[in-house]
């Protein structure tokens, strides 16, 4: 065998090559740790905001959509009696009547946003537990909640919707007067407020849906009997993790474009590596041959050759690593139904790093064999 | 060698299908005798669709209507056993619709509103506690979605001016 050190001393024989090959495999590396992150946060937070303890009850033939979904108000109250199995807290049923309406929010300075508002009672927070008021008080009317990340999903400065701030919302000031948590959800990019402050704003006479929690995830099959049962109230139940699920599901496209994006730019990636390894190792054929000549085997040669070129797309890989949690760790991703946080989690980390020794292992294998290819006379003689 | 691997494959083959094909036997052998008994090869009353019987019937009337297991996109209640039926003369499943590609005929979804209110009942099994039996009725005795069948029983009284709903004492599936 080679010395590992005639490997490393051959990386620095040409900077440019090196620079090229470190920088080519560094682009393919973050590209796909970008993807991968990006796949990974989006179905985390759908799947993460759709409890399985939670039912959806929506107006039949609407199951695709919340916002579309046209529920009597009354059957909040008649599902909240008939249904077993709801939890209760302090006497109070987890029965959740709420609209969701996306609407055009405006502020003071100009700015305009389109935004998802939920009209809400207070039982709101025994259906969703997850939500957290972390800084102030819960709305009144003429007042709205924020989630924590909804100036984000906006595109605003924190500011815009801290305590204190106000927004219009069809001709209407609202004073923000509370910010929440719901970590991991789509919930922490929407927007809050009285279902009576909603009712009239959006000029509904129905509600958009009836959320219940159920203390047993098992007892869905009251619920959907309760939905087929009262066929006169037009209801349709759905787990609320289903409902998600699907919507992850409607957005799958999405993802197969980001990794479609990636391995385009990623082969180009790849080839112009695959070319700078052809032209370096070809200018070694006559090096290679010596080496024979002295007795090294070519397996020794091609071994330190695909040292060379691993440790280059490993230097590469180390890069991207430190580029993506630099820069895309914690980044937040707006989409149309909420935000979503970028992490650099050990298996994108895992992934990068195999990337990078895949790209090293499988990169110099086809320049060098051609490398190592010519017989030893003629590969003596090339210049 | 090869050979030895084709047949491998082959049997692997076998074993697959045999196990996945007999679902509706599967079903029928968990299912509970309460529920077997409700099945029935004749149901010899002359049965009333669906729209017409709702305006007459009050709860504990005697009825057997026809009709047919659509009406839903899930018709079947899950763990329950309960299900939509759908009356013929109002609703029309969309693989009966010339050129309709839907891939879940059964939620009839070309049908109106109305259609549905009229048109649809809810079809339940219940036990000694007055509750739907606490297991599902999909692939029992091979009812599925789209099959047409005749049920007999009593009118519950859940049953409302906008809710037909049926305890059912017997449910021919017609062939």
């Amino acid at each position: 065998m080679l010395p590992f050190s005639y490997a490393i001393r051959n990386l620095f024989r040409d900077k440019a090559r090196l620079l090229q090959t470190v920088g080519g495999s560094a682009l393919v590396v973050l590209l796909v740790m970008g993807a991968l992150a990006l796949n990974q946060g989006m179905k985390q937070v759908l799947a993460a905001s759709g409890s399985p303890h939670n039912v959806i009850l929506l107006g039949a033939g609407s199951e695709e959509s919340v916002q579309r979904s046209e529920v009597a108000e009354q059957a909040a109250g008649i599902a909240a009696s008939e249904i077993p199995g709801v939890s209760e807290t302090m006497g109070s049923r987890a029965v959740s009547t709420e609209i969701h309406y996306m609407g055009l929010a405006r502020f003071p300075n100009g700015d305009e946003a389109q935004a998802l508002f939920r009209g809400i009672t207070p039982t709101a927070l025994l259906a969703h537990p997850e939500v957290q008021v972390i800084e102030g008080s819960y709305p009144r009317t003429g007042e709205v909640m924020v989630g924590r990340l909804a100036w984000r999903q906006m595109k605003l400065d924190a500011d815009a919707l801290a305590p204190g701030a106000t927004l219009r919302l069809e001709d209407q000031d609202l004073k923000v007067s509370a910010i929440f948590a719901a970590p991991g959800t789509v919930m922490e990019s929407e927007v809050w407020l009285p279902i009576g402050d909603l009712r009239v704003l959006a000029q509904r006479d129905t509600v958009s849906c009836v959320v219940l929690r159920l203390d047993d995830p098992d007892d869905f099959a009251e619920a959907d009997l309760f939905a087929k049962r009262r066929l006169d109230l037009e209801l349709s139940a759905l787990r609320e993790s289903d409902y998600y699920a699907r919507l992850s599901s409607f957005f799958a496209p999405l993802r197969a474009m980001t990794w479609l994006t990636a391995g385009l730019i990623a082969a180009g990636a790849l080839f112009g590596g695959l070319n700078t390894l052809y032209a370096a190792f070809a200018s070694r054929i006559r090096e290679m041959a010596t080496l024979q000549a002295i007795g090294f085997g070519r397996g020794a040669l091609l071994a330190s050759l695909i040292q060379e070129s691993t440790l280059a797309s490993l230097t590469g890989a180390l890069l991207a690593s430190v580029v993506a949690l630099l820069l895309l760790d914690g980044f937040v991703v707006p989409f149309s139904i909420g935000t979503f946080t970028i992490e650099i989690s050990p298996s994108v980390a895992l992934t990068g790093i195999l990337t990078g020794l895949f790209l090293g292992l499988l990169g110099a294998l086809p320049p060098a064999i051609r490398c190592l290819k010519p017989a030893l006379p003629v590969a003596l003689r090339s210049s | 060698m090869k050979s030895t691997l084709l047949l491998a494959l082959l049997s692997a083959a076998f074993v697959s299908c045999s196990k996945e094909a007999p679902t509706t036997e599967a079903k029928t052998k968990n299912t509970s005798p309460e529920l077997q008994a409700v099945f029935v090869s004749s149901i010899p009353d002359e049965a009333s669709p669906i729209h017409l019987a709702r305006t007459t019937v009050q709860p504990g009337d005697l009825i057997t209507l026809k009709g047919q297991i659509i009406g839903a996109a899930e018709p079947f209640v899950e763990g329950r056993a309960a299900f939509i039926l759908g009356d013929r003369e109002k609703l029309t499943p969309c693989n009966e619709r010339p050129d309709d590609p839907c891939k879940t005929p059964w939620d009839t979804c070309c049908n109106t509103k109305e259609e549905f209110r009229v048109g649809t009942a809810t079809i339940q099994v219940i036990g000694p506690d007055d509750r739907p039996l606490k297991e599902g009725l999909e692939g029992v005795e091979g009812l599925e979605k789209l099959s047409k069948i005749l049920v007999k029983g009593r009118v519950a009284e859940q049953s409302g001016p906008g809710n037909l709903v049926i305890n059912a004492t017997a449910i021919q599936i017609v062939k």
